[in-house]
């Protein structure tokens, strides 16, 4: 596999304020990446940069092989930028299809590939409207809908699903889970958010930056070895006794609370592969009820298992 | 090689762009609106009775007292009065014209964000080369507008066109859009500096006053300097309007390369841009 990003050592300060702070990592060809933060951790500056809107104080970029912003990016490398809008005087097709013929596609061609985008985030009907006239939801799905133009071979998603109604966001969601496993290793995502079950949903691999720095550039996996893990969404609370049957399950490492009648069980699969099955045999015994049981720890947990 | 097509090719589509500008959004209407204001009062006071004008005695004494009496000659050798004037008030009037309407090249798509959308597409160069050609593009349209009407009264005057007027109206055309290229290519260049074309015009007005303020404190100390005058942009202006035909593309080598260094620092200021 060929490396799509990557960044070493790279750093960017504002005045006083540091951005970005020795960010080193790589993403291959076929990878989904999740960029996960708090707000001000330096997500979208690293977009910026990315994408060659902003150029690092020191350090290294490279996309594709190229340096960020370089012209042989023209049509590999597309992105929504946060905040970007559109040239209020035109409408939006007209827009989409300029932006094919810069991307070196023919008047017609840059036509149907409109027709072609628009219709991906159900805005077809929208074509001769102009960005004024959209609801901001709408202006995200056009704004979204120009990153597919063409056949980029990297796509930089700053907060894909921010502003959008849960349908429309369930739509981009699906869309990008479609793009990513029907082109496979054509085209790669990196996407910011702060909605961390979207990315989990989406992501192999997640970038964790927080105050400029990459703490856990991790794969979204969900074992480390031997040791693997449930999370048990209980209906009600678990009490004193259930935890103590769950003590004596064969194969259990530990048991600790989650969130709200949640469990985080770690077991030794060598020593019990069927621990799922007996987990579940030993609640219906004794009475208590699920709502459901996830393989592995959800990327909530392992981001923030410490607090 | 590729690159340079590639850049060539952006720049033409930017062009196009702002030419659809011009005839297809309610903004290029509007510009089109006001230059057929300005032109239509020029028309009417000015080009229209312009025979009795350039033999009137004010007009005439003004233009001795600019450039002599070789001054008048050379404005009544043109085939026409009317293209006379029109040649006179343009030199004036255009490069004014062309800061308040060339000022928003850059600025609306970085503040607004387009730029992103547009520097994933092409070269940070070709979005500068592109505005600034589309800007000159769209401004001979409304200079060869204008120039087609003065055209027409004095062929209507005179009874009929003739080569010569043909002739003249394509030297005024051609000097006219040499007159305008610098002053677009300061707006290119300011209007990646700040965030509104308000602004980018308020810059222009006072980076020329004060510039030509300061060489004029600097020459009154040091005269030998004075030759700096003839490098400030606009300066063959003053030089063209006593000249008359293809004799006044002698004066075409200053605003060609006023242009591209204008041009030149405003695609290393984008360059350097954060967007």
């Amino acid at each position: 596999m060929s490396t799509l990003i990557h960044c070493d050592n790279l750093s960017k300060r504002f005045g006083s304020k540091t951005a970005l702070a020795n960010v080193s990592f790589s993403l291959q060809q076929g990878d989904v990446a999740a960029l996960i933060g708090p707000n001000g951790a330096g997500k979208t500056t690293l977009f910026s940069i990315l994408c060659g809107y902003l150029r690092a104080d020191s350090g290294s970029v490279s996309l594709l092989g190229h340096k960020p912003g370089s012209s042989a990016l023209c049509g590999l490398l597309a992105a929504l930028p946060q905040d970007a809008q559109f040239d209020p005087a035109f409408s939006i097709g007209e827009q989409l299809d300029f932006y094919g013929r810069l991307q070196g596609l023919s008047h017609k061609a840059a036509k149907l590939e409109t027709d072609r985008v628009l219709a991906l985030v159900e805005l077809s009907a929208q074509r001769k409207h102009k960005a004024a006239a959209l609801s901001h939801g709408m202006r995200k799905r056009a704004a979204i809908a120009q990153a597919f133009i063409g056949s980029p071979r990297l796509v930089l998603l700053d907060e894909p699903t921010a502003g959008l109604d849960p349908a429309h966001a369930l739509q981009i969601r699906q869309l990008i889970s479609q793009l990513s496993s029907q082109l496979g290793s054509q085209v790669s995502f990196m996407i910011s958010s702060h909605n961390i079950f979207e990315l989990e949903q989406l992501c192999n691999k997640v970038l964790y930056l927080q105050q400029g720095q990459l703490s856990s550039p991790a794969d979204n996996k969900d074992s480390d070895g031997a040791e693997q893990y449930l999370t048990l969404l209980l209906e009600q609370q678990a009490d004193q006794p259930l935890l103590a049957l769950l003590q004596q399950l064969p194969g259990l490492i530990s048991v600790r609370p989650g969130q709200k009648n949640q469990l985080l069980l770690s077991y030794n699969s060598d020593q019990q592969p069927q621990f799922d099955l007996e987990l579940l045999q030993c609640l219906a015994a004794h009475g208590y009820r699920y709502r459901n049981l996830i393989k592995g720890q959800t990327l909530e947990q392992k981001l923030f298992s410490a607090s | 090689m590729p690159h340079l097509i590639t850049l060539l090719r952006h720049t033409g589509l930017y062009a196009g762009f702002e030419l659809r500008r011009l005839w297809q959004t309610r903004s290029g209407l509007m510009t089109l609106a006001a230059t057929l204001v300005i032109w239509g009062l020029l028309f009417r006071y000015a080009i229209v009775p312009a025979a009795d004008l350039i033999a009137s005695r004010g007009f005439t004494d003004f233009i001795s007292g600019l450039f002599g009496h070789n001054g008048i000659s050379q404005l009544r050798s043109w085939p026409a009065p009317e293209l006379a004037v029109y040649w006179f008030f343009s030199l004036w009037l255009l490069p004014l014209l062309s800061l308040f309407f060339t000022a928003n090249q850059l600025c609306p798509d970085i503040e607004r964000g387009t730029a992103r959308f547009l520097t994933l597409r092409s070269s940070r160069s070709s979005l500068v080369l592109g505005r600034f050609a589309g800007q000159l593009v769209v401004q001979g349209c409304l200079i060869l507008l204008t120039l087609l009407a003065t055209l027409a009264v004095a062929s209507w005057r005179a009874g009929g066109m003739t080569p010569a007027m043909l002739s003249a109206a394509l030297v005024i055309w051609l000097n006219l859009l040499l007159v305008v290229a610098p002053f677009t290519a300061i707006m290119a260049l300011f209007s990646a500096l700040v965030r509104s074309a308000k602004l980018a015009v308020s810059l222009a007005i006072i980076s020329l006053g004060l510039g030509f303020a300061l060489l004029s404190w600097f020459i009154f100390y040091f005269p030998d300097f004075l030759f700096l005058f003839s490098y400030v942009p606009g300066a063959q202006v003053i030089q063209l309007l006593p000249l008359h035909g293809w004799q006044t593309f002698k004066l075409a080598a200053l605003p060609l390369w006023q242009t591209a260094l204008l041009l030149g620092l405003a695609c290393l200021l984008l360059r350097r841009k954060a967007l």
